[in-house]
């Protein structure tokens, strides 16, 4: 019981990051129906920005994170104006071969500015509290109530703003959005900007407890699809929950079933999803 | 990327324009022999072949220094030529084709076991060539291929010695989180038989991807919940790192055996040397008993930094270069891989001290390099020597 409990809790760990990605891919496929596969290199680059800001400039982890996130909402919004809009009205293979070019363009980047190394912050809550008798570090507690604050704050701003109704009513129908006067340009470069920022916070959140490196975001963006098809394509609710069930699918199937098929105990649950409810276990009808 | 490309462009447009000139002025300009590396240098393994890649530079910097290497009374330059091939060992091979067939040349290093089996599949086949193995894979020289150079010990080395340092101290229950990678398994399945042998549990084997695992924290609770003695862990060294930390961190108080690609100054970096207590692994160069050693650490300081420490791969690779230049000196040819090959023995057991980081005793018959073999044991925050017997 105390393993399974324990199991439930580093799934939650995990859960939360990955939630955090897809929210950031799915946003932005719902608005602009683009698979940004660059998105896990976002939360790379949002990683190293935090790192570097904190072990070089001395900032403070949180403070780190802010100028991460503010600066990876600008490289969004600079994605978006110089990249995708123009190909708005290209046929739909060219934004995935322009995103497949910005993967391979950050992570050169990425590898000339700091290597190939392998990085490592430290947190600054480095302490290991007992809850309940479950040992857990008070980073990847912070990592679980941040992340959820994020979330609900993210969903609030999507039901309860002007600019949030934009953004799903541009997700529902763009035309019609464009038809009452929405401003759709700015929607996308909004969205996308959204959406770099919240893949800086994970990467932040993650950097203390996993190892910052040029291609960490590559299997972060497959695990993120995963979950985006799993919950629905588009839907928010979808990869809030997808990335829980995920992370969980695979920390109590890597205890009761194998720790070597932890992936593929990820896998199989996406495959149930998909020979029960093939349109993702959220997707709205449309 | 694009910057490597332009550069490989251009000193190949520079080596044609040495051609031609050297062509027209019958035999005057620098003769240059060029070493192929092939291995990862992009991609999660693009540290470890960038390490690999540094021993050869360093030493090929150093042999050009000196004037190059003396062959038949002329001096010959060396080149390094390094081409990725991101740990895919289809890769590897269509590399070490170009670099035989375009660079003619005579050695190419690959530091991974699955692309030197690729290349033994045709090296020794017109036009035939050395491969300058870095992998402890016990296979690259069993297989009998006549012109492979093994570079560090093989794996086996460690297992008695690590296995009874940790049983002696702290018991024989033994959990496994080991990598998945096909290199973890087999020096899994290799140490849990010596482990067995000796009177020890097996606890459940929690194969992992280190690669892939962005939290170790869930692996680390299970094998913990059946309450080990001793920790076998291993694969990069920076995720064994994170493995580590995770146990320590839920409360494990026991020893670790950690797998020879794992590297305690690289972990150190990310964990301090209070977890990596009661560790054995591979000794650090920085801690190494050898009186060679200390030198080539600040040799190593000096090109890249005061704060930087060689890791073995390095040392190792460093040597392995003086021994291929040495071996081309006294065969008298750059490009005869036969003849060099023949050579490497005496090359290794008469190469000066200032050429090697630590103590090299020769080839044998079947292209492994014989060398003393030191491992690591941590106690009270210092690497104790084990000194381990040589299998071949």
């Amino acid at each position: 019981m105390e393993l399974f409990a324990q199991q439930v809790l580093n799934g939650l760990v995990t859960g939360s990051v990955y939630s955090l990605v897809a929210l950031g891919l799915t946003l932005i496929y719902g608005t602009m129906q683009v698979p940004n596969f660059a998105h896990g290199h976002l939360y790379m680059l949002g990683a190293y920005l935090s790192y570097t800001l904190v072990t070089t400039a001395g900032l403070h982890y949180w403070a780190a994170m802010a100028v991460a996130v503010v600066a990876l909402a600008v490289v969004g919004a600079a994605l978006e104006r110089l990249i995708f809009r123009p190909l708005r009205h290209a046929p739909h293979l060219n934004s995935m071969i322009a995103a497949l070019g910005v993967m391979l363009f950050l992570e050169a980047v990425a590898q000339i500015i700091w290597g190939e190394e392998f990085r490592h912050m430290d947190s600054p809550y480095a302490g290991v509290v007992s809850v309940a008798g479950l040992l857990v570090t008070e980073h990847r507690l912070i990592l679980l109530g941040a992340a959820a604050l994020l979330m609900v704050g993210l969903l609030l701003f999507l039901t309860r703003t002007l600019a949030g109704s934009a953004i799903r009513a541009t997700a529902q129908n763009a035309e019609g959005a464009l038809l009452v006067g929405i401003d759709t340009n700015r929607v996308a470069m909004t969205t996308f900007a959204i959406s770099a920022a919240l893949a800086a916070v994970a990467g932040s959140l993650v950097a203390p407890i996993s190892l910052v490196y040029p291609s960490m975001g590559s299997l972060v963006t497959l695990k993120a699809f995963a979950i985006v098809v799993l919950g629905g394509m588009g839907s928010v609710p979808g990869a809030l929950a997808g990335g829980y069930l995920l992370a969980l699918a695979e920390s109590l199937g890597g205890t009761y079933i194998s720790a070597t098929y932890q992936d593929l105990v990820a896998f199989v649950v996406l495959a149930l999803v998909f020979t029960f409810k093939p349109s993702g276990l959220f997707k709205e009808a449309a | 990327m694009r910057l490597q490309i332009a550069d490989c462009r251009l000193r190949i447009a520079v080596a044609l324009m040495f051609g031609v000139l050297a062509g027209c002025s019958s035999n005057s300009g620098d003769e240059t022999v060029t070493i192929g590396f092939t291995g990862p240098l992009s991609g999660g393994a693009a540290l470890y072949g960038r390490n690999v890649l540094d021993g050869l530079e360093m030493a090929v910097e150093d042999i050009n220094a000196a004037g190059g290497i003396p062959v038949g009374g002329r001096h010959v330059k060396v080149a390094v030529v390094p081409l990725d091939d991101r740990y895919f060992p289809n890769e590897s091979a269509t590399n070490a084709k170009r670099l035989v067939h375009q660079n003619q040349a005579p050695v190419v290093f690959c530091p991974h076991s699955g692309g030197i089996l690729a290349i033994q599949g045709f090296n020794a086949s017109a036009p035939p060539f050395i491969v300058g193995a870095y992998s402890s894979e016990p296979q690259i020289v069993e297989s009998g291929n006549p012109l492979t150079l093994m570079i560090p010990p093989k794996y086996i080395v460690y297992f008695d010695a690590f296995a009874q340092t940790t049983m002696d101290a702290h018991g024989k229950r033994l959990g496994r989180i080991p990598g998945a990678h096909a290199y973890a398994k087999e020096w899994t399945k290799g140490f849990s038989a010596v482990w067995e042998s000796k009177g020890g549990t097996l606890l459940t084997n929690n194969e992992v991807d280190y690669n892939t695992t962005t939290d170790f924290s869930s692996v680390v609770s299970k094998a913990l919940s059946e309450k080990p003695d001793v920790l076998f862990v291993g694969g990069a060294s920076q995720a064994t790192a994170l493995v580590i930390k995770a146990a320590r961190e839920q409360g494990f108080k026991g020893g670790f055996v950690v797998m020879d690609q794992a590297k305690f100054e690289e972990m150190n970096k990310l964990v301090p040397m209070a977890m990596l207590e009661h560790s054995v692994g591979v000794m650090p160069m920085v801690a190494h008993p050898d009186f060679r050693a200390a030198k080539f650490v600040e040799q190593y300081r000096q090109k890249k930094g005061p704060d930087r420490d060689p890791p073995r791969e390095v040392s190792l690779t460093y040597g392995a270069m003086r021994v291929v230049a040495r071996a081309m000196e006294l065969a008298g040819t750059v490009t005869d891989a036969r003849a060099i090959h023949a050579r490497l023995d005496e090359a290794a057991s008469t190469l000066p001290d200032e050429f090697k980081p630590s103590e090299l005793l020769g080839v044998d018959a079947k292209g492994h390099m014989k060398q003393t073999v030191i491992a690591a044991h941590v106690v009270g925050g210092k690497f104790v020597p084990l000194h381990l017997a040589q299998i071949d």
